[in-house]
């Protein structure tokens, strides 16, 4: 579903992405795990079309993100930390915007709007502008918007980032149901205890570079570890040292 | 619905939301202006009855005259005062508006001196002034009546001729000439005011809020988005416009203006003209929209996008306030000028004088421009360098203490950001010129040699040191390979020439400073073996080095970020501004443009050294040269032509140096490109 293959993306001199390849299944969801600078966002960005590869390619859903940009978008959704939410729209003028966006007719939209907003418990708000509402329910509109069009595969770069308790549950239970429902699901995070939760594989970037790939049980062993944390610390300073 | 037109509908209805927006399309053309201006008008006649309600306290000092008395205490806008010995004492004090000083009456019918003393920077003494000349002329007139009398000759006598104005211009034409005045002027900033925030906010707001990662991950191509988007910043700046035109021509034509009245001019803009105005504002509104877009969409801020447009504003004012200026007639020239040829337009519509080819000409010149500028805008969505800054925007958040802010604009890789460049290198250029020229002033030709290593190359060193800047990445301190550095030579060489040439055409527009040119030649010229040692020291190592380690170094280093071409560009053209002076511009084109070939040679070789050569070289050849007899008398003449048959040999040697600079193996540290890095 989603796919890297020989990835590799330069800044000029310096190469933040180097021949990444990795693979995640339907119904699958991987995390990509990293120090900060190790490269995971420039990834994420690459495969949601926004930077383009240096060399190697990516595809989501057996679309090349290089070859077929448009055509990518229309099977993936694309989640900062950011949420990026237009601040004088109100939730369901902006869930509908993106709805138009991937050229929904507005009959079939209409209804799937009125969906996301009982499924994601925005009915209460659905009419108040984007900016004047709190973190968590901000947090709901974004994932509302991002399955708007109800892709096959879903990128989420860091989604837990600067949220409370509460609020990065309902990540957890988003991921989940897309998981259950056969969605191909890429994740970057720092966060040890979602990756133990959530992840059916990771992978590790230390400078760029595909350090370690399996799931969490694998990664221990492979390190010695007696956890993932230790593992991962191992695996990242094994990568500095090379 | 196509993706432009959804993206289109969706940045209208947020930006109507928007109370900044509204308030700069809405509240100012329609209000602020026409109030202003009734408010001004009225400040102006409140102050004019103020200083009218009381007569002028005049005084008269020195031989008697009692004709003269007599006339002043006649008058209702006079007061005769009393003031001490001292008149200008007493015009200082107020206490008086104006003094006529009176000297003796020259024997027989001769002629009496009257001095008028008065306060020309106070209003109540200019009024004064006006008055009690009135009342003089008066009594001058009826003096020399009394002389005409006295030989029985006609009053007509001393009036042999008799003039009185009388102008074809009826009150409405009056009326549109003084309107031609101001209103292009308002028109433009009006337009260029209503395209201002929306652009910033659709353009760097946009990213700022993080909402434009997700936007470009909408199956929409970046053309679609930019359509959409400029759409709705042009129908901005065109309504914005348009209810300004409306709102000035109803405050004039409907007489809310009451000084208009009173000096009889009349404002009635024919509808045809109205329409004509409004059509031309449209390709304005799309060409503001279009740059403004373009140029915002590479701030990471709001307020990045501001202080990057401020700039431009001021750059379009300068066309947009020529039709204020008399004398300037509207041709074929300034119809092709961007924005001058829009206001120029305006105005001869305003007048009634508008041509309709001129007319035609100002629409498609402003339709292509913007055409260009929405080309420019639609290229810079589509940059993910632009857009997410090539992954050296990243700053180092754990600096602190005094350089902090330095550090804090440090990116990824280790070079510092544009903005702290742009800083560093207008200090340098302050310090260079105040400082720098005062030890040049005071020690002559050792001032000029401290100059350059004080206040040039120990600032750029200390500024990458205490900034904590990799000085390799910053400088370009990569040792060149012979390809990079037989490249550069050969570049030069051919630049050389070809920078004579362009000095040599360009003494056909602009004066030549002979002074100025004499004293430069008289430096280069050395007479002896030592004498040329140290010129060479001083005029060509010592620049190579110094001022290549601030253009080439720092200036190069630090704005990475921006395209390739930008950065040759802008260092050539910083370059070249460093070089000016205050009695010509004469430097500029030649500096700029060895600027730009020596920054595009370093930025090829991503060694410096290749620039000092250059530079070196350059310099070196123009001391070696003035030294030379028999051709230094050929070279110091600008005026005289280059021969012809220099230039394809210099143009082709520019052709072959570029050839070499684009091998790959030109670039120094090819060997290192891959090195890893954190993003």
């Amino acid at each position: 579903m989603i796919r890297f293959s020989s990835l590799t993306k330069r800044y000029g001199p310096l190469t933040a992405v180097r021949e990444l390849s990795l693979e995640v299944r339907p119904g699958e969801v991987y995390a990509l795990l990293g120090p900060n600078g190790a490269g995971k966002t420039t990834a994420l960005r690459c495969l949601a079309t926004l930077l383009h590869p240096s060399a190697g390619t990516a595809s989501v859903a057996g679309v090349d993100v290089t070859a077929d940009p448009v055509g990518a978008r229309r099977n993936l959704a694309f989640l900062a930390a950011s949420m990026g939410l237009y601040e004088r729209l109100s939730a369901r003028e902006l869930i509908t915007y993106f709805g138009r966006l991937h050229g929904m007719d507005e009959a079939r939209l209409s209804g799937r709007v009125d969906d996301l907003v009982d499924l994601f418990g925005i009915r209460g708000f659905a009419d108040r502008l984007c900016g004047r509402l709190s973190t968590g329910q901000r947090q709901r509109v974004s994932l509302a918007r991002a399955l708007v069009h109800d892709p096959p595969a879903l990128i989420l770069d860091e989604p837990t980032l600067g949220l409370d308790i509460l609020s990065g549950r309902t990540i957890y239970d988003f991921i989940a149901r897309e998981r259950a429902a056969g969605k191909a699901i890429l994740f970057s995070t720092h966060q040890m205890e979602e990756v133990d939760l959530l992840a059916d594989r990771v992978g590790v970037l230390g400078g760029g570079v595909l350090v370690a790939e399996g799931t969490a049980e694998q990664l221990m062993q492979r390190t010695g570890a007696p956890n993932l944390a230790r593992a991962f610390l191992a695996l990242v300073a094994g990568a500095a040292d090379r | 619905m196509s993706a432009w037109r959804v993206v289109a509908a969706k940045e209208l209805r947020e930006t109507l939301r928007d109370r900044r927006t509204l308030l700069m399309m809405v509240v100012i053309p329609v209000l602020l202006y026409p109030v202003l201006l009734i408010v001004m008008e009225q400040l102006l006649l409140f102050g004019q009855r103020n200083l009218e309600a009381e007569p002028a306290p005049v005084a008269v000092v020195g031989q008697s005259a009692p004709a003269l008395i007599e006339i002043l205490e006649r008058e209702d806008g006079l007061r005769l005062v009393e003031i001490g010995e001292d008149p200008e004492a007493a015009v200082r004090a107020d206490s008086v508006g104006a003094v006529a000083l009176l000297g003796e009456e020259e024997p027989g019918d001769g002629t009496r001196p009257v001095t008028l003393l008065y306060d020309a920077a106070s209003d109540r003494s200019n009024r004064a002034r006006g008055e009690l000349t009135a009342a003089l002329r008066a009594w001058g007139d009826s003096a020399l009546g009394d002389r005409l009398d006295a030989r029985g000759l006609p009053r007509t006598f001393a009036e042999p001729v008799a003039i009185a104005d009388s102008s074809i211009a009826r009150p409405d034409e009056v009326g549109g000439y003084a309107l031609g005045r101001i209103l292009p002027l308002l028109l433009v900033v009006i337009t260029l005011l209503g395209a201002f925030y929306p652009a910033i906010d659709l353009a760097a707001g946009e990213k700022e809020r993080g909402t434009l990662e997700t936007l470009l991950t909408a199956p929409v191509p970046p053309r679609a988005v930019v359509a959409g988007k400029f759409v709705t910043v042009a129908l901005i700046g065109v309504i914005a416009a348009g209810l300004n035109l409306g709102s000035m021509i109803l405050t004039f034509q409907t007489g809310a203006l009451q000084l208009t009245a009173a000096i009889g001019l009349e404002v009635s803009l024919p509808w045809s003209a109205v329409l004509a105005i409004f059509v031309t504002l449209v390709p304005l509104a799309v060409l503001f929209g279009a740059v403004f877009l373009g140029i915002a969409v590479g701030a990471s801020s709001f307020k990045e996008a501001q202080n990057a447009l401020t700039p431009v504003y001021m750059v379009v004012l300068v066309p947009a306030m020529l039709p204020a200026f008399p004398g300037i007639d509207f041709g074929p020239g300034l119809a092709l000028t961007p924005v001058a040829g829009v206001a120029f337009f305006f105005r001869d519509l305003m007048t009634g004088e508008a041509d309709a080819a001129l007319g035609a000409l100002v629409l498609v010149s402003t339709t292509l421009y913007a055409l260009a500028a929405l080309a420019f805008a639609a290229r810079a969505f589509g940059n993910e360098r632009v857009l997410f800054g090539g992954g050296e925007a990243e700053v180092d958040a754990r600096a602190v203490g005094p350089l902090a802010w330095l550090r804090a604009r440090r990116g990824a890789l280790g070079v510092p950001s544009s903005s702290a460049v742009l800083l560093f290198v207008s200090f340098v250029a302050v310090a260079f010129f105040w400082v720098g020229i005062r030890l040049q002033v005071s020690l002559g030709e050792s001032g000029l040699l401290a100059a350059e290593w004080l206040l040039l190359l120990t600032p750029a060193v200390a500024f990458v040191v205490f900034g904590g800047f990799d000085p390799v990445r910053t400088l370009s301190l990569r040792r060149p390979t012979r390809t990079g550095v037989a490249g550069g030579m050969i570049l030069i060489a051919g630049a050389m020439p070809l920078v004579w040439v362009l000095g040599w055409l360009q003494t056909f527009v602009l004066p030549v400073p002979w002074e100025m040119l004499e004293g430069l030649e008289q430096l280069v010229t050395a007479d002896s073996a030592g004498r040329l040692a140290w010129l060479l020291l001083l005029l060509a190592v010592t620049p190579a080095l110094c001022e290549e380690a601030v253009f080439r170094g720092v200036l190069l280093g630090g704005t990475g970020e921006a395209e390739p071409w930008r950065r040759v560009v802008l260092n050539g053209v910083v370059f070249g501004l460093f070089h000016l002076s205050f009695e010509t511009v004469i430097r500029f084109l030649p500096a700029a443009t060895l600027g730009m070939v020596i920054a595009w040679a370093v930025l090829r070789t991503g060694s410096i050294w290749v620039g000092v050569l250059m530079h070196f070289l350059n310099n070196g050849a123009i001391v070696v040269l003035a030294s030379t007899p028999g051709v230094r008398e050929y070279f110091s003449d600008p005026e005289a032509p280059p021969p012809l048959w220099l230039v394809p040999v210099a143009a082709v040697l520019v052709w072959a140096g570029a050839r070499v600079l684009q091998r790959p193996a030109a670039a120094a540290g090819a060997d290192t490109s891959n090195s890893s890095h954190d993003p």
